[in-house]
């Protein structure tokens, strides 16, 4: 079995273990990132998109709702191609009390928040589709924030900085010396190799898995609730800003425009396991009542993807054990094991916010410093991630203006999403390929509306073309990518959205006969192993 | 201006209905909101190719015979009213505007066709341009770097696993300056002698000795017959089309023939009209009511033929609150689940608790409600917005369409006791 | 199509200068949602089918719009090249508003990038008819003079070889005013007459007249100018809709009165019907949606009449073979071809219908340096039809298209009312 040591071993590959990677990285320490799946499949990869202005806290937890002002701001410089600046609405729909608006504008000014209330008109001015007959409306900063660009640039900041991030790393067990933590062995799941890994220092930060991966450290009594909550992403931008209904915070109050989707979200039940997530057909009819609450014709306008995320809940015992695990603390929680347990060289974060996931890493990697008695001080503060040196936001209009440059010199594959045939091809080669579904979660081949009807057979000739996969290889990746795909909509498959599968039904199925290959027996899916019901994407 | 039938639908079932009704003297208004399935299909005529699949042929006569009795083929009739449609068809495309091309085939057995993804797809009746894929011969797999909806090397190799001989050739053409080319871009490349001269000259001399030729189904719209020969003469060999990805070169040929051969009957055709609703009600209709812009309209006629293409064109719709209905007149639906229960089911490949639904019929192809009598007497449904059938599970999707449209307007000529018109 | 809840607010309020206003606007652009890619929109795109400058109606409608940000300058300068033609709405089976989207996609693209100079003049030809009128010679010799063309297209981007029709010297307006209607009439109708016959071909409108009233009808002209179509094709959004305003206030009163409205020019009264109502997202007006419903194509009043037994049938031959094209715009109209139910009247005519999409001209599309190449190649099939035909004349409901097909076939073009006229007799 071979070996690696470095300094620090950061294990989850999320936002907030790449904000750790990278803040180690920065520092100085040989790090070492590992996550058991791609980076972002966890939490980081399945929630809304949102970058907080802090408004939905300003009145159940305003400290919470002014960190989220200061990140916010330092998230926009740092990171900021990674974020579109779409502005948020705190709303008020008929049917809701305008009092609460009140309470909205104190909290806001005691947690720093700028907010400025706006009339109802000037709110439909702005986004036409918006209920008429709102009562209130308040602008505030929220954005957007694409979560891939985000991570991987923190990944590739620790990497330019000498670390080594390893996805599809999974951790077997940790390695005691004593009371102490030195490391970890290691599985590289595409090839089925075992990695020793040997490190002074811990950090678990693998979010809604924490507590597995602290019991391996032989700590007990961490308990991570999974709070799941459902979210629907709509075919199109229904708005151009983040509208969140202005209420305490409650089920399906927020729609958030990524990308070129709209995002309803979101739900809040207790799940038994972070990788148990199902999506019920109840809180779907929910999110879209919800959804018509805020944009009346949200019904007949096309639904397109569902998944459902994963909130890691810090359990404080004393709150006690309810459905709604939305009462259970939203700040995160930094575990000191030595203080703890008496476990030293590991440290647990766990809970938090997307939004936070800097300060979360700066608490983290400050205490590990405290412990080591070494002088380094953080500068995630003031260090621009790759890609974002020019400081200018991301914009939706990207992609169609690059594919604009390219008209006459490549070809379209993914038409939905823009996917060029050279970017595919070489990013196939690059990353060593030999399954569409990963393409799907990075470059979200397939994840527009036509839920892969004209893409995957183009994908799949690219694929075997390169030579990665044989015949029967490909169109088995084909056949899983659509099982995979048909995860994410069955749920919501009506209207418009149903009028596509049966048309790719027609192309898959009446027109090439993928489930019918010479040799096989009942034609169906051989492919690569994943992780069980994780619906990765975020659109 | 009162028609003899409305007939609501472009597609195959559509437009056969609309043809055959013509020619049998019938004034017919075609209202559809646009062109139909025939873009989309690959225009082979795919009767019944699954659970009955298997390398030697079957008879799909007998195969049909065992269909339940709810399958939109016990209602048109069984094997003989099948029959009587690829008959029909067959003629129209003979006698219609592209000239020397022709459909070949019958129920008598299905043929094995290779598909764009290698896979080796039964069907009853296909263009002679494609029917070349037959058979085991060694085969060279032939594409164009240009055409990105056709993978010539994952045919070959899939072709190969099945005992099948099989190479790949990439070619590059330009074509019309594009770098992104689809099927009737090709299509339209192949119609020109000398692009399609050079074609042939790029592949003469990579030949190898007793191979046959697959493309793309890419030869030609105008002139596919002269096409085809030019390139098997050339070459010295078999040659043959594969259906790819829409756009569909040999669907839109079907669309013209069809098209023209309604011109020439004097049908009309009206686009962008979405039917609303029925125009009157009870036992006859009066005709339909129908969005034109943001006008309404009424058409009125004795008949009333529903060719609406199911769920996937928009005819069945299924709401955010998982009910169904028939979108153009409001008819009875069958084969949906109970409210609350599950409409699909997380197995792709599955059958899906919803695949069969549809309008329901009775043996005159009229919808019929829950009691089982007919709705309306002067209304028939036809296509892929019949129940009892998920024609892309068991590969009878152009054969529903092109049976029912055909028996349906047999029935409607046939009650109005008119001569048939020589077309 | 979904219902659309009532706006908020006056159209100019929820507008941004050229962009839609209110929630139908929203709801064009909504309409994407029914896209499934089936390419069927693509196939029949005149424009797309001749050249690569512009990748195709499913691609620059409703895959782009959802990478389109309201208020955003937009990204793709080539859904400038989209025709307006209005086919793919019309082929899609689906639902998709495919032209409307594109329609206002370019209009908020225009809005950032700025309106040429060219199109600024292009979209109101009562301006240039008004200018040109009273000097027509002049005018017509200006614009058929080779060497004037040349600069013209070099400053001004108007093609040298674009079909220009000729000024009549007179408006039809001031023979209305001198027309004595009959004394007693079974109906009246109001003539919703267009520029074009305005200013170029006020014969039309005479022999308009003429046939109407020989079928019974007393033909009010009311004082009238451009339906602000032009404006729309060319992104002058604002401007278009006061155009429409002032129109629809001119025909108001018919409407009202339950007076049928009749056009002779297909894309204007379409612009009426329709076009105004989705892609200015004037749906909200109420005074627009009255006339709109009382606007009627003069073929397709004269077919109602003929319905109802009220049309004279009783023509003369004429012998003679004639080639018929529907323009797209009267294709938008969803009424069939009734100019071919029409000239089926007419004794000993032969009426070759010719199969082809568009001839190219698009309204002031095909007139624009950068467009022509493409237009001709776009009515090159339609032509050939025609001159395969061996026509004596050449028959279009729409004036921009006959002006082109005439330049490009050499065969005399002509609005269908003008062969009833003479068949009935009144030539």
């Amino acid at each position: 079995m071979t070996g690696l040591s470095a300094d620090v071993l950061v294990i989850g590959g999320g936002a907030t273990g790449a904000g750790v990677a990278w803040d180690c990285a920065l520092r100085g320490y040989d790090t070492v990132l590992v996550d058991r799946g791609d980076l972002a499949e966890g939490t980081s990869g399945r929630f809304h998109g949102l970058l907080h202005s802090g408004g939905r806290y300003v009145v159940k937890d305003p400290s919470a709702a002014h960190e989220c002002v200061v990140e916010n701001a330092i998230v926009r410089r740092v990171a900021a191609d990674a974020i579109e600046d779409t502005g948020g609405l705190f709303v008020t729909p008929p049917g809701d009390d305008p009092a609460y608006g009140d309470r909205f504008l104190a909290g806001s000014a005691e947690a720093g928040m700028p907010v400025e209330e706006i009339t109802p008109a000037a709110a439909l001015a702005r986004e036409p589709r918006l209920n008429p007959g709102l009562q209130r409306a308040f602008a505030v900063a929220d954005a957007s924030v694409d979560v891939w660009k985000l991570v991987w640039g923190l990944a590739r900041g620790a990497s330019e900085h000498g670390a080594r991030v390893l996805p599809y790393h999974r951790v077997l067990a940790l390695r005691r010396s004593g009371d102490a933590v030195t490391g970890a062995r290691v599985r590289n799941e595409l090839s089925g190799e075992e990695l020793e890994i040997e490190t002074g220092f811990t950090l678990n930060a693998s979010g809604a898995w924490a507590a597995e991966i602290a019991g391996m450290a032989g700590v007990e009594g961490v308990h991570v609730a999974p709070g799941k909550g459902i979210m629907i992403a709509m075919n199109h931008r229904l708005v151009n800003t983040v509208i969140n209904r202005c209420v305490m915070p409650t089920d399906g109050d927020i729609l958030v425009p990524i990308r070129t989707v709209s995002v309803i979200g979101t739900t809040d039940i207790r799940s038994a396991h972070p990788d148990d997530l199902p999506v019920t057909q109840a809180e779907v009819d929910a999110m879209l009542d919800d959804g018509e609450r805020l944009v009346p014709g949200f019904r007949e306008a096309r639904a397109m993807r569902v998944w459902a995320g994963v909130r890691p809940l810090f359990e404080d015992k004393k709150t006690g054990d309810t459905d709604s695990t939305r009462d259970v603390s939203r700040s995160h929680a930094l575990l000191d094991h030595a203080e703890r347990d008496g476990i030293t060289g590991f440290l647990t974060i766990t809970g938090g916010k997307l939004t936070t996931y800097r300060l979360m890493a700066q608490d983290t990697v400050d205490a590990m410093v405290a412990q080591r008695g070494d002088d380094r001080p953080g500068t995630t503060a003031s260090t621009v991630l790759p890609g974002s040196s020019e400081g200018k936001h991301y914009t939706l209009g990207t992609r169609l203006r690059d594919r604009e440059a390219h008209l006459d010199d490549d070809q379209i594959v993914c038409e939905c999403e823009l996917i060029g045939r050279r970017r595919l091809e070489d990013t196939m080669r690059a990353r060593g390929t030999r399954n569409l579904d990963d393409l799907r979660r990075s470059l979200r081949l397939g994840m527009g509306p036509c839920q892969g009807g004209f893409c995957m057979y183009r994908a799949t000739g690219l694929l075997h073309g390169i030579g990665r996969l044989d015949g029967p290889e490909a169109v088995g990746s084909l056949r899983f990518f659509l099982q995979e795909r048909w995860k994410g909509v069955w749920p919501i498959l009506y209207g418009d959205q149903l009028r596509q599968a049966r048309l790719d039904d027609w192309i898959f199925q009446g027109l090439l006969d993928v489930e019918h290959l010479p040799g096989d027996d009942a034609g169906l899916p051989p492919g690569p192993d994943t992780v069980p019901d994780a619906e990765a994407a975020v659109t | 201006m009162s028609h003899d039938a409305i007939d609501v639908g472009t597609g195959v079932a559509g437009l056969t209905a609309a043809v055959r009704l013509a020619e049998g003297g019938a004034r017919v208004l075609v209202l559809a909101k646009g062109v139909g399935s025939t873009h989309l299909t690959g225009a082979t005529i795919d009767v019944l190719g699954n659970p009955y699949m298997g390398s030697d042929p079957f008879n799909v006569g007998e195969a049909i015979a065992r269909l339940p009795a709810d399958h939109p083929y016990a209602r048109v009739g069984g094997a003989p009213a099948v029959a009587a449609a690829l008959d029909w068809l067959r003629a129209q495309v003979a006698d219609g505007p592209l000239e020397g091309y022709e459909y070949a085939g019958g129920l008598e057995r299905n043929r094995l066709l290779p598909t764009a993804v290698g896979a080796l797809k039964p069907t009853a009746m296909a263009p002679v341009t494609m029917l070349g894929g037959e058979g085991r011969d060694p085969v060279a797999v032939v594409g164009f770097r240009q055409l990105k909806d056709f993978h010539p090397a994952l045919v070959a190799d899939n072709l190969a696993r099945a005992g099948i001989a099989a190479r790949s050739i990439e070619l590059d053409v330009a074509v019309e300056g594009r770098a992104d080319a689809n099927a009737q871009a090709l299509a339209r490349h192949f119609d020109d002698p000398a692009a399609r001269g050079a074609v042939a000259g790029q592949l003469a001399g990579r030949m190898r000795a007793g191979e046959r030729v697959g493309l793309p189904a890419v030869l030609g719209l105008r002139d596919p017959a002269r096409v085809w020969r030019e390139l098997e003469h050339r070459l010295g060999r078999p040659v043959f089309e594969i259906p790819t990805l829409p756009p569909s070169a040999p669907g839109m040929r079907l669309y013209a023939i069809l098209r023209a051969a309604l011109r020439r009957l004097g049908g009309r055709v009206i686009l962008g009209a979405a039917v609303t609703g029925p125009l009157g009600a009870g036992a006859r209709l009066d005709g339909v009511r129908a969005a034109v812009g943001r006008r309404e309209v009424v058409h009125r006629a004795g008949e009333v033929i529903l060719a609406t293409g199911g769920f996937a064109a928009g005819g069945l719709v299924l709401d955010s609150r998982w009910a169904g209905r028939e979108a153009a007149l409001g008819l009875p639906l069958a084969g949906m689940p109970a409210a609350g229960e599950p409409r699909f089911t997380a197995g792709y490949f599955d059958e899906q608790p919803m695949a069969r639904a549809g309008v329901a019929v009775d043996g005159e192809l009229r919808p019929v409600g829950r009691d089982g009598a007919p709705a309306h007497a002067n209304v028939r449904v036809v296509g892929a917005s019949l129940a009892g059938a998920a024609p892309w599970r068991e590969k009878s999707g152009d054969g529903i369409s092109l049976s029912s449209g055909h028996r349906a307007a047999e029935l409607i000529l046939g009650a109005a006791a008119r001569p048939a018109v020589a077309a | 199509m979904s219902a659309a809840p009532a706006a908020a607010g006056g159209e100019d309020a929820v507008s941004v200068g050229g962009a839609p206003g209110g929630v139908l606007g929203d709801l064009m652009r909504g309409s994407l949602d029914h896209c499934v890619k089936c390419t069927i929109c693509e196939t029949h795109c005149p424009v797309s089918n001749v050249t690569p400058l512009f990748p195709g109606p499913k691609y620059v409608g409703p895959q782009a719009e959802r990478f389109r940000v309201a208020g955003e300058a937009s990204q793709d300068a080539s859904l400038d090249y989209c025709s307006g033609c209005g086919i793919c709405t019309q082929v899609c089976p689906h639902g998709v508003h495919i032209a409307e989207i594109n329609s206002q996609a370019r209009a908020r693209m225009k809005e950032t990038a700025g309106v040429p100079l060219r199109d600024r003049i292009l979209g109101r030809p009562t301006l240039a008819g008004r200018l040109g009128t009273p000097v027509a010679p002049l005018a017509n010799a200006t614009l058929a003079s080779r060497p004037l063309r040349r600069v013209a297209e070099k400053v001004i981007g108007l093609h040298r070889e674009a079909a220009m029709p000729t000024f009549a010297g007179r408006t039809f307006q001031r023979w209305a005013r001198a027309h004595t209607p009959p004394a007693t009439a079974a109906r009246r109708v109001a003539f919703f007459h267009g520029c074009g016959t305005n200013y170029y071909e006020p014969r039309l409108g005479e022999m308009t007249v003429a046939l109407l009233e020989h079928n019974g009808c007393a033909v009010e002209v009311p004082r009238q100018d451009c339906c602000g179509l032009p404006l729309q094709s060319n992104g002058l959004f604002g401007d278009a809709r006061g155009y429409v305003r002032r129109l629809v206030a001119r025909l108001l009163p018919y409407a009202r009165a339950g007076t049928d409205i009749v056009g002779t020019s297909t894309s204007c009264t379409l612009m009426l019907k329709r076009e105004a109502r989705e892609i200015l997202g004037m749906e909200d007006d109420a005074d627009l949606r009255l006339v709109s419903d009382a606007v009627y194509d003069v073929c397709e009043y004269l077919v109602m009449l003929h319905e109802r037994g009220e049309l004279r049938t009783d023509l003369r031959p004429v012998p003679e073979t004639v080639t018929y094209h529907a323009p797209c715009q009267q294709q938008g109209h969803g009424i069939g071809k009734p100019a071919l139910d029409l000239l089926a009247l007419v004794p000993e005519l032969t009426v070759v219908e010719t199969d082809a999409a568009c001839c190219g001209v698009a309204g002031t599309y095909g007139l624009k340096r950068e467009k022509y190449d493409i237009a001709m190649k776009v009515g090159a099939d339609l032509f050939a039809q025609i001159e395969a035909a061996g026509p004596d004349t050449s028959v279009c409901d729409s004036e921009t298209c006959r002006w082109h097909m005439a330049k490009a076939t050499g065969v005399p073009t002509v609005h269908p009312v003008a062969l009833l006229h003479r068949a009935a007799g009144l030539a």
